[in-house]
Formats: structure tokens, C-alpha cells, sequence
């Protein structure tokens, strides 16, 4: 971890009459697993579309790799890997694994060229990172729910990231699965030594993994080591009074409708 | 059966459909991966419009097809872009009032205009030279394109935020795509009319939807369908002397429901999914 590879400085985003995020200022530091948190509606997605450079600040700026987000030209956005929220894939829809994930390299591939044997190489190397090369010619359709995730999470790394940006990866699956795939991204953050972003609104189980968690609800409410955010005055801004936080710093959000 | 072929007419209209047939089948693919079924028929009724006003004002008839269809796809995706109205709505109102435009035009007209009945009802017996180089070169076009940007074509496809995210320019590529098929539209216009242009793109790429489970087989299939349909189909229209559009999509149309029947993705067919029933 040394200098920082994402910069929020003053940065607000939304349209004119609806903000969804306001004046946000955080450095993330290269190499760091953050894991974003906050209520429904808090504007956790937009802050990973707006690294994307899919929405330009309306204030303020954002930059990543020494770059305005919004002028990422399209070599620098292959280097960001992206898991959005998504649905299972329609069982029928025909495309298999391999194809999936080769998809990754298609910007790095650039317009008017195929996919070399490298192009090849490094999908299927991407399928062995996250244990699912033996379902490379399988129906993405046909996997369940984790297995499609493991997939995306492979399309991700397809692009030879530096940066991963995870929406809610854990969705829809069940607990056993969830833990599986939070110990491959632990894995992959160690190894590949990747910045990761993790949106999430499950605090409990994402606060083992992280080094950092950033508190959202429109505003910033703190960015720091769990342990420091996971009190209970700290939480109860954004969630209200009906937080607990127990002694084993477990948290307990009272109205579940806007954990 | 083999001396048919020695008439001009006959080959040309053999190269056409085979041609028809291959461009239709492989952009279906995307049309039917990319649930955009809307954009083909008000596209194909907006191009007869275009052709109907050729004839009205002595333009040419396939200029004014492709800037009616190109025309048409834009501002339908410019909708889906933005989203503010209720699609079907906004397609539908569209694609009745170009019909209407096209009947307006015809009313305009004096006596009956059989060449102009031929692209609403299509004619690929009277294909002329010139129809097939309008054909093969549009047709061309289409298909370089098409394989150019296959991979592209098949990220958006699949998942076109994704594609975006990743630094693929998805915008331009979902504009260059619909453009494409209201190219497809046009060239296939006069072979087969307006009126069931868009079952040649819709129902072999369905047909492969239903046998494969790779983007690649995807399209092999369709294209094997969309030929073998519209080749056969011509040969029927030739020997029982029925009405050749007709026979091209009534044929691939068996072929769909053979596929429905067969494909290893439905277990029973023939009982459908109980929450449809309710």
C-alpha cells in the first residue's frame, strides 16, 4: 500500500434536483480492500459508476490511475474490473463460460481485431484463478447462482484489472456460498494485489475481510478500519437509533428494510 | 426440376433469397439475443412507407427505403435510450402511422401499381439484374459489418451496461447495430415485402435460440436455418406456384416449431409453464 490509486476531491453527483452523492473526499489507496456501506438509496452504485466514468461529477472531481474518471479513455477502462448487480443470466440465453469470460478481453482487443491464443490463454487462466475452468465449455445459464457469480467475478479479471469494483457479489445466493466467494475475493485481493471496492449492505459479513469501510449515506459518514466504524454512535447517524452493536462488534440494524 | 434453373429469372431469384437468407438469419441473432423483435416490424412498415413515396413523387424506391428505415431505428433508439415513454406505445404508434403514411401515399396515386404491391407482399421471381446488385451490395455491407464487430455485437448482446463499463464504445456500437438491421429490412424489401421481412429475421434465429448453447453455434444454426428456408421455400413458391414470401417464412416457421418440439431446453413443450397459464 503506498500512494493512492482513487481520488475523491469535493466530488457531488446526480442530476439537477436529485443528488446521490454530495461533496465526497476520500483517497483510496493502492492495494486496498474497502468495503462500502450504507442504506439503500445512499449512492453506494453511484459511486462505483462514477469511477467507471459512467457519470461525471456535477462538483467537485474524481480521479483514478492520475485520471478524470469521466475522460477514462477506453485502454485505461479495461483496467478497472466491474461486477455490477445483476439477475441470474435467463437459463435459454445461449452463451456458454468460456464465451462469457472471454468477453473481458474485448476492449484490451480494441474494435476490427479477434481474440488471439493469448486472448484465449489468459480467459481460460482467469476461470483457473476463481476454480471454474472445468465448466469452461458449460451454459452459463445453467449454473446456479454462484457459480455465475464466480463466472463474472472471472470476466472481471479477464480485463487484467488493477482495480475491481464489486456490486453487491453476494446477492442471492445462499450463506454457505457467500463466504465461499468473499474467501476468493480475500484471495484474489492478496494475491493479484488488486484495490478492491466492495458494495455492500450485509456489514457483518463483509467486516472481516476489509481493510477499510467506507460509510455512506449521501455524504461520507466516516471511511476508517471497521473497528473504528462499527460503534455505535458512528453507525447511528445513518441508520438511526435503533442500531446495536455488540460486544463482539456485531451489528444489529434495527428497521431490516433499510439495512 | 433441374431445367428451371436455366431461366434467368429463376437464378437470380435463387442468389437473392440465398443472400436474403443468410443476412437476416445471422443479424436475427442479435435482434433476437438483444430483444429488439420492436424495432424490426415498425422499421419494415416505415421502409414501405419510404417506398411508396418514391413512387409517388418518381424518387428511387430503395433510396427512399433505407432513409425511412434508418430514420425510423434512430429515433426508436434514441426512445430506448431515454426510456421517458412506454415503449410499446411509443413503437406502436409509430409503426401505425407509417402504415398510414404508406396508404396516404398509394391514395395519392392514380390506378394500381403492381411493382409497388411487390414490396409489401414481395416478388423474388421478378428480381431484376439490378434489384440483385442492390442486394448483394447492401447485403455486403451488412455482412462485413456484422463480422467486423461480431465480439462487440455479442458483449452488447449480452449484457451492453457491462460492455460499456469495460470501455467498449456500446453507444455507438447499439446505433451501428440497428442501423444494420434496417439495412437488412431494406434489402430484403422487394424479395420478400414488407409484410414479412421481419419473420425472416425473427423466426431462424428463434429456431437456433432454441437448439444451441454458444453464441457461435447460435449463429451457425441461424444461418443454417435462414438459408435452407428461404432456399427451399423459393423451390415450393416455384413448383406449387404459390406466393414465394409466403413459402420462405411458412417453411421456417415449421422449422421453429420442429425446434420447440426437439430442443434439449424444453422438457414438455407441449405443456406449458404453469405460471403462463395463470
Amino acid at each position: 500500500m503506498s500512494k493512492p490509486i482513487i481520488q475523491f476531491s469535493k466530488a457531488s453527483f446526480g442530476f439537477p434536483g436529485r443528488i446521490a452523492l454530495e461533496d465526497i473526499t476520500l483517497d483510496i489507496l493502492e492495494g486496498e480492500f474497502i468495503g462500502i456501506i450504507g442504506p439503500n438509496g445512499s449512492g453506494k452504485t453511484t459511486l462505483l459508476r462514477a469511477l467507471l466514468g459512467l457519470i461525471p461529477p456535477v462538483s467537485g472531481q474524481v480521479q483514478i490511475f492520475d485520471c478524470a474518471c469521466e475522460k477514462l479513455r477506453c485502454r485505461h477502462r479495461a483496467r478497472i474490473g466491474y461486477l455490477p448487480q445483476k439477475d441470474r443470466v435467463d437459463e435459454d440465453f445461449p452463451v456458454t463460460v468460456f464465451e462469457a469470460v472471454l468477453m473481458g478481453r474485448f476492449s484490451s482487443i480494441g474494435l476490427l481485431r479477434r481474440p488471439s491464443r493469448a486472448d484465449d490463454e489468459i480467459a481460460r487462466h482467469a476461470l483457473e484463478e476463481v476454480g471454474m475452468a472445468e465448466f469452461a465449455e458449460r451454459s452459463l445459464g445453467h449454473l446456479s447462482g454462484g457459480q455465475q457469480q464466480r463466472v463474472f467475478i472471472a470476466r472481471a479479471l479477464a480485463q487484467q484489472p488493477q482495480v475491481l469494483l464489486l456490486d453487491e457479489p453476494t446477492t442471492g445466493v445462499d450463506m454457505p456460498t457467500q463466504q465461499t466467494i468473499l474467501e476468493l475475493i480475500k484471495k484474489l485481493h492478496e494475491t493479484l494485489r488488486l484495490t478492491i471496492l466492495l458494495v455492500t449492505h450485509d456489514i457483518n459479513m463483509i467486516a472481516p475481510f476489509v481493510n477499510r469501510l467506507a460509510l455512506l449515506k449521501t455524504k461520507l459518514y466516516a471511511a476508517a478500519p471497521p473497528k473504528e466504524v462499527l460503534t455505535r454512535e458512528i453507525l447511528s447517524q445513518v441508520y438511526g437509533k435503533q442500531i446495536m452493536v455488540t460486544e463482539k462488534g456485531v451489528v444489529i440494524v434495527g428497521d431490516y428494510h433499510h439495512a | 426440376m433441374l431445367e428451371i434453373m436455366a431461366y434467368g429469372f429463376m437464378q437470380r431469384a435463387l442468389l437473392a433469397s440465398a443472400l436474403i437468407g443468410v443476412l437476416c438469419s445471422a443479424i436475427g441473432v442479435f435482434v433476437v439475443l438483444k430483444g429488439l423483435s420492436f424495432i424490426g416490424a415498425g422499421t419494415a412498415h416505415a421502409a414501405f412507407a419510404g417506398v411508396a413515396l418514391a413512387f409517388l413523387l418518381d424518387l428511387n424506391p430503395m433510396g427512399m427505403a433505407v432513409l425511412f428505415g434508418l430514420m425510423t431505428v434512430w429515433i426508436t433508439g434514441l426512445l430506448v435510450e431515454k426510456g421517458r415513454m412506454k415503449l410499446d406505445v411509443s413503437i406502436g404508434i409509430f409503426y401505425t402511422s407509417t402504415m398510414a403514411m404508406a396508404i396516404l401515399f398509394i391514395g395519392f396515386m392514380k390506378g394500381y401499381n403492381a411493382e409497388l404491391y411487390g414490396y409489401l407482399f414481395g416478388s423474388i421471381l421478378s428480381v431484376t439484374p439490378s434489384d440483385l446488385m442492390v442486394i448483394a451490395g447492401l447485403g455486403l455491407v451488412v455482412l462485413v459489418a456484422l463480422f467486423l464487430f461480431n465480439k462487440e455485437f455479442q458483449f452488447i448482446a449480452f449484457d451492453q451496461e457491462m460492455a460499456e463499463a469495460s470501455g467498449i464504445p456500446a453507444r455507438n456500437l447499439f446505433f451501428l447495430l440497428i442501423s444494420l438491421i434496417a439495412l437488412t429490412i431494406v434489402v430484403s424489401l422487394k424479395a420478400v415485402g414488407a409484410v414479412l421481412v421481419y419473420a425472416m429475421i425473427l423466426i431462424p434465429a428463434a429456431t437456433a435460440y432454441q437448439l444451441t448453447r454458444s453464441m457461435k453455434g447460435m449463429m451457425v444454426v441461424s444461418i443454417l436455418c435462414g438459408v435452407f428456408s428461404s432456399m427451399a421455400g423459393m423451390f415450393l413458391s416455384f413448383i406449387m406456384d404459390i406466393p414465394s414470401g409466403a413459402a420462405i417464412v411458412l417453411l421456417a416457421t415449421a422449422l421453429f416449431f420442429l425446434s420447440v418440439l426437439f430442443s434439449p431446453k424444453r422438457r414438455n413443450p407441449l405443456r406449458p409453464v404453469r405460471s403462463q397459464e395463470s
